[in-house]
Parts: structure tokens; C-alpha cells; sequence
């Protein structure tokens, strides 16, 4: 608990205007906000300053009119720390985080794919997860769209019980 | 420095060339060296995230177990986990306990699925025999204990579906003891038979640094000397209470990651018998509610592939806002990539094999273009056939092992 | 000819060759059908044997719903099958879907796409369930074999001798 504590004293120290909603739900859990325009000056610190040489995964969310991006980053220690962003749907556009990490690739890709997001500095390469035979302008993940839309088979009503 | 018409050929085909079909790796090859290497996934990709929307959390955990059915319990447990932990669930200890029995024996059945695989690629295929046949102690147990060979089921939110009896325990410890002793004999010959080190000996190096920055998880980062492992470094269940070794190796090949799987399973009885010596008085479960209220949690566990990760969040229904899956091998893909540089294409089978990849093992179709203008689809079967048929070209045979090792048993 | 119809029916039945092929499962009715082919449950005693490619292979192992990616590959791998052959679905998945109808990516089980001779539910279907089914085709196979071909009615068009091998 200590050092998730510690973790959000120095984020909260270090960018007492970009960083917000810093929260300790638990030991080794730190979660915390940044707008976009801040994130890669967090993101950095974060990770050649304070250890978080690990990136779990980057979650995509539908957030309505933005798309929220979570980054999980976590250190040898066990304390993994969310840096949660946002940018506007109608300028869905990230930068890459795979000079940092390579296997970000994966993670950015899905992204692409299943929210419709765009991430600058991807190197080239096939598409994660969908299919090549996926109609175009079909996002999955984003909240309004449905199955019906996009592929064959039954809609996605709960199946009788 | 290839001697063209002494080596093997490359079997290119027999696919039409007007085919075109998603192959799952495509290389560009200089002689029998890959120079190149792409990997597209995705074929297994069902749309798990987005159904969970649309299911309340007890069919969202249905389907988390069935993301993998090698390591059901891990991505049930890892989802389950992140529920409770917004729900603010009490887990009760005993189910904690039971959680890590399910975990260790899901662990050990896998390592052992994995030891044959890895025999079945190199031609070893009566290590593919022995050790299906040894896991078939495992899962009987893991039967017995949840009703289901696979996809045990046994977590509910709150704590566990079944409770375990005195009788059982003694068939668990009975079970834990004839496989330790199969495991030691594994460990002999994977340090003492001269044909399976040769052959695995500094095949799919991945240095120290190339480990770290490419992210390896599990048995893969733990072979090139990265000690991770979640079970120790961000405890979850009742890993915190339990004494055990995080097993690494320098070898940072795919030697190094058979002796650390070998390794593990010897650790995995361990914990075994440490959870039924300790197991703790108490219920099973605490009530969940149906609704959870809106929060988000990380979830990370250490399945036999490497660090899984859950992340949730709950909108205060009865049905998940967001479910994000990071399965361990999404993490190590690259990492092969970069072990297959440069390297012959006879390693590959092994080298992809050596992650314990969770993807189809079978349907995996193989893009060549080589330089000498020849192109085309290979099966896996294929591929798998040609490297040991490379390999016994350059004096590394099973043929024989496999018979002494039919020899050995039946004295 | 008759007779040798008869041996290499008898043929297919006593050493049916089997490829296996995973259409988007989770890999637990992958490792079920693996489980079966190794000592405790030994499919090989009926003479199944497992091959690589199709054009070895008379009987078609399924396991998984038929996911959009896979969906061309695996009618191409069933179009490469010489005749007679049969599609076996194993698992629920494969009989309709399982748990991921109404998924995205997934069409359903492999009948929406291939002619399916047995169906084996289960999720995962157990080696014993996988052995059963197998016997049971092998059987259906002699009982089909061994009954005279049914003579079209004038209305009717000729049923599809999906059972009987082609002359």
C-alpha cells in the first residue's frame, strides 16, 4: 500500500496541474487521469522515471463523445499504475507508445480496428483482429454499433434461456 | 553458406497459386534462413469483448472460461477477480485456497500438454505419449474435483461453486505424488538425453535485453532471465500466503524453456500440498449481488502461457460496461519474431512451439517467397515434417530415442 | 465391382484417416480430440489415423464455431478431401455455435457452412463422447454400406449419396 501511496505523491507532485482523480483503490493499484495534450510528458515519466518498464495492455473505451484510453503500466514490484486519457470522437488520434514498447503494436492495432481510432507512428503491418474480408467503416467495439450491422448471423439479444 | 543440392528442400505447395487464403505466417526466406517473418492472428478472434456487453456478468464469466480452453480457469479466475474487486467483495479464504488448488493443477496439466507438443514437434513423439498419458492423472483429478475435464467452472462471483472432501484431498496428494515422480524422470532426460539438448540447445534465442524489451511474459521471459511471475510479484487469491520458487533460467533458448516448465511443475506440487495441508475452515462463497456498482478494476494472473490481464468496468447493471483481455501470448509474439531472425526455418516448428502458443495448433498456413523465386502455402504438418527431416540431415534423430525411451518403460 | 466396393468400404471403415481441423474453438475440444488419439483413450485401436493435409484424409474433424476468417479456408480444405468424406462436428461450438452465437466473427456451427455427418456436443467433448461418435459413424457407414441403395421416386431428385462410395 505504501508504495502505491508513493506513487501517487510523486505523480501528484510532479504534475500537480496535468494529473487528476489519482486514486489507491487498493494495494498496487493506481489509477489517474491526464488530458491528451499532457499525456506523453506523464507517459515518460512515467516510465524512464519511476520504474514502470512494463506495459500490460492499453484498453479502448466507447466513452460516449470521446474515446477514453487506458494504459496499464506496470513495474517489477507489483504496482501497476493506469494512466487513463481521452481525445474527442471526431478526432479519434493517438501517438504511438511503441518506441517505448514494441508490443504496444498489438494493442494499438486493436484499437484501430475494433474502435476506428487512428494511431500516428504505427509501423506497417497486417491488421489485429478482424478478418482482411471486414467491410470498412464496421467498428465492433463502439457502443452503437450492432452485429446485424456488420456480419452474418443472429443479433445479439441474450439467447433464450 | 548454403550447399544448395545437399540441403533439404523447402516443400513449397502443394497449394494452387491462385490460393488466397489467410496464411498465419508469412516468411520471406534467403536459402533456408528466415530473413523475414510477419505473424497475422486473428483467427480465432470471436468478438468475446464486445458479447460481454451484452451478457450479464454470470454469461460474461461462461465465456471469459472459453476464451482458452487450456487456461479456462486463468481467464475466468483473472475476470472473476477484477469483478469482486469492484463489487467489494470479501472472497472467503477457503475459496481462495481452492482457487489456487484449480489454478496449480491447471498449471501442471498445461506444462505437461506443452512437454508433449514440444516432443511432437521435434519427432519426439513418444514424450507426446507418456506425458498425455500422465496428464490424464491430472485430469481425472480435475474432474473429479469440479466435474469437467476442462472448463472446470469452479469460480462464482463471491468465492467457489464446489467444496473439496477429506477423500478427495487424498486422491489430490495420491495423484501430486506418482506425478512428481513421472516429472523427475522428465527432468532426466531433458538434462541427460544428449539428441533433445542438441536439439533444443540454442534454437529461438531471445537475449536478456530482447526479452525485456519486448515484453516476454511467463515461462518465456522467466527462460531469459526476467524473475516475473504475478503469483509473486502482485499476489492474487491466496499466492501471498504460499511459499514457492519463481523458476528461471539463463539458457534464453528453448532449452531454457523446457527446464523452467519442468521446473514449475516441480514447484506446482508444492503449492498442491501446501493449499491441502492449510486449507482453511469456512464457506465457500459470500453472496454476490447482481447489479455491481459502477468502478474498475486491473486484474493480473499468472497463467502457464504468462500474465494474463482483465481489465473491468461496471456501470451499476447486471451486465459489464467494458471487458479488456491481454492473454499472455499476445505479449510473446514478437518476441518469436525476433527469435526466428536470421535463423533456419527448420527451427520454427519449435520455436513457435516454445511459447506455448494459444493459438490453433493446427490450422496455421505458412506464406514462403524464397529467393529463388519460389512461393507458396505450407501446412503446419508440413513445416513440422521438414524440420525434422532437416534435422536428421545434420545428425539430430529421434528415431532411436524414441525407441529406447519405449524400451525404458516397458522394463 | 461390387465386391470391390466392398473392400474398400471395408477399408475406409477399418482405417478411417482423419484431419483435424480448429475453425475458431478455444482449443479445449482441440486437446479433447488430441487426449483421444494417446494411450488412455487410443482412437488409433479403431484404426483412425491422423494426418496433415486433406487430400489424405476421409474424415474431417471440426472443433470450434466457424469464425469469418476461417469460414473460406475451411470450405477450401473440405473441397481438396477426395470422396467419400465426412464432416464430424466436435463440440457444442461446432454443433451451433456454443456460447459465442450471436457473436460477431462467428457465422455458427460447421453446418452453416459443410454438410455435417455426425455431430458430438460437449464443451468440451470428452474423448469417450469423441470415441462414441467416431464408432458410430463407423458403424453408420457399414449399416449404409450394407443397405441397398434407395430408388429414387419420379418426383424425387436423387438424395445425395453422401454414405455410399462413387463407382
Amino acid at each position: 500500500m505504501e508504495e502505491s501511496l508513493s506513487v501517487q505523491a510523486e505523480l501528484l507532485k510532479t504534475f500537480p496541474q496535468a494529473v487528476s482523480n489519482v486514486r489507491v483503490p487498493r494495494a498496487r493499484r493506481v489509477f489517474a487521469q491526464v488530458p491528451y495534450e499532457r499525456f506523453s510528458e506523464v507517459f515518460d515519466h512515467a516510465v524512464r522515471r519511476m520504474g514502470f518498464s512494463m506495459l500490460c495492455t492499453i484498453s479502448g473505451l466507447d466513452g460516449g463523445t470521446c474515446f477514453e484510453t487506458i494504459y496499464h503500466l506496470a513495474r517489477p514490484s507489483g504496482v501497476v499504475l493506469n494512466l487513463s486519457t481521452s481525445v474527442p470522437k471526431d478526432q479519434p488520434v493517438l501517438k504511438t507508445v511503441t518506441s517505448y514498447f514494441p508490443a504496444a503494436e498489438m494493442y494499438e492495432r486493436e484499437m484501430v480496428d475494433l474502435l476506428g481510432m487512428r494511431v500516428e507512428g504505427l509501423p506497417p503491418g497486417p491488421r489485429y483482429p478482424l478478418p482482411d474480408n471486414w467491410p470498412d467503416g464496421q467498428y465492433p467495439l463502439r457502443k452503437d454499433w450492432k452485429p446485424s450491422e456488420g456480419s452474418e448471423g443472429p443479433s445479439q439479444e441474450e439467447p433464450h434461456a | 553458406m548454403h550447399n544448395g543440392d545437399e540441403h533439404v528442400q523447402i516443400p513449397i505447395g502443394p497449394q494452387h497459386p491462385a490460393l488466397k487464403e489467410p496464411t498465419s505466417f508469412t516468411l520471406t526466406l534467403q536459402g533456408e534462413k528466415i530473413l523475414q517473418m510477419g505473424v497475422r492472428l486473428g483467427y480465432n478472434h470471436r468478438g468475446i469483448e464486445k458479447a460481454c456487453e451484452g451478457r450479464t456478468y454470470v454469461r460474461a464469466l461462461y465465456l471469459t472460461e472459453r476464451i482458452c480452453g487450456i487456461c479456462s480457469h486463468s481467464h475466468a479466475t483473472c475476470f472473476v477477480q477484477a469483478v469482486e474487486e469492484i463489487a467489494g467483495l470479501e472472497v472467503p479464504k477457503r475459496a481462495l485456497y481452492i482457487r489456487v488448488l484449480i489454478s496449480e493443477l491447471e498449471r501442471i496439466h498445461s506444462h505437461l500438454l506443452w512437454l508433449g507438443v514440444a516432443g511432437h514437434e521435434v519427432g519426439f513423439d513418444t514424450l507426446l505419449m507418456y506425458t498425455w498419458r500422465d496428464r490424464e492423472i491430472v485430469m481425472d483429478l480435475l474432474a473429479a474435483l469440479t466435474g469437467n475435464r476442462v472448463n472446470y467452472s469452479i469460480n462464482t462471483f463471491g468465492g467457489v461453486r464446489r467444496d473439496i472432501t477429506d477423500a478427495q484431498k487424498a486422491e489430490v496428494l495420491k495423484g501430486i505424488d506418482a506425478l512428481e515422480e513421472r516429472t523427475k524422470y522428465y527432468i532426466g532426460v531433458a538434462t541427460e538425453e544428449v539428441t533433445l539438448i542438441k536439439r533444443l540447445r540454442n534454437v529461438g534465442v531471445l537475449s536478456h535485453e530482447d526479452a525485456l524489451r519486448l515484453g516476454a511474459v511467463g515461462p518465456t521471459g522467466r527462460a531469459s532471465s526476467i524473475p516475473r511471475d504475478v503469483r509473486k510479484d502482485d499476489p492474487y487469491a491466496a499466492y501471498g500466503e504460499i511459499p514457492f520458487e519463481v523458476i528461471t533460467s539463463d539458457c534464453n533458448d528453448v532449452y531454457g524453456r523446457t527446464l523452467v516448465r519442468v521446473g514449475e511443475l516441480m514447484e506446482s506440487y508444492k503449492i498442491v500440498r501446501f493449499v491441502l495441508k492449510n486449507l482453511p475452515d469456512g464457506p465457500i462463497a459470500v453472496k454476490a449481488p447482481r447489479k455491481v456498482q459502477a468502478g474498475e478494476a486491473l486484474s493480473r494472473y499468472e497463467a502457464p502461457r504468462g500474465e494474463d490481464v482483465h481489465y473491468v468496468r461496471a456501470n451499476g447493471t447486471d451486465k459489464p460496461e467494458r471487458v479488456k483481455v491481454r492473454a499472455p501470448t499476445l505479449a510473446n509474439v514478437q518476441a518469436v519474431s525476433k527469435m526466428l531472425e536470421d535463423r533456419y526455418l527448420a527451427d520454427m516448428p519449435i520455436v513457435v512451439a516454445a511459447i506455448d502458443p494459444c493459438f490453433s495448433c493446427t490450422d496455421r498456413l505458412i506464406s514462403i517467397a524464397d529467393d529463388r523465386g519460389g512461393s507458396g502455402v505450407l501446412f503446419w504438418q508440413q513445416l513440422r515434417e521438414y524440420s525434422i527431416h532437416w534435422y536428421q540431415h545434420h545428425g539430430i534423430d529421434f528415431t532411436e530415442l524414441n525407441k529406447t525411451f519405449r524400451r525404458g518403460e516397458d522394463a | 465391382m461390387k465386391l470391390i466396393q466392398r473392400m474398400v468400404g471395408w477399408a475406409r471403415r477399418k482405417s478411417p484417416w482423419i484431419l483435424h481441423f480448429n475453425t475458431g474453438a478455444c482449443n479445449a475440444c482441440d486437446i479433447e480430440i488430441i487426449a483421444a488419439l494417446t494411450p488412455q483413450y487410443d482412437l488409433e485401436r479403431f484404426g483412425v489415423l491422423l494426418k496433415g493435409t486433406p487430400r489424405h484424409a476421409d474424415v474431417l474433424l471440426c472443433s470450434g464455431p466457424v469464425t469469418r476468417q476461417i469460414q473460406d479456408r475451411l470450405v477450401r480444405i473440405y473441397e481438396q478431401m477426395p470422396e467419400p468424406k465426412f464432416v464430424v462436428a466436435i463440440g457444442t461450438c461446432s454443433c451451433s455455435g456454443g456460447v459465442f452465437q450471436g457473436c460477431y466473427n462467428v457465422k455458427g456451427g460447421i453446418d452453416t457452412v459443410l454438410p455435417v455427418a455426425a455431430y458430438i456436443p460437449g464443451c468440451p467433448a470428452s474423448p469417450s463422447a469423441i470415441i462414441d461418435g467416431c464408432v458410430k459413424l463407423l458403424k453408420s457407414l457399414e449399416e449404409a454400406e450394407a443397405a441397398p441403395p434407395a430408388k429414387p421416386s419420379k418426383n424425387q431428385a436423387a438424395p445425395q449419396a453422401v454414405l455410399a462410395p462413387k463407382t
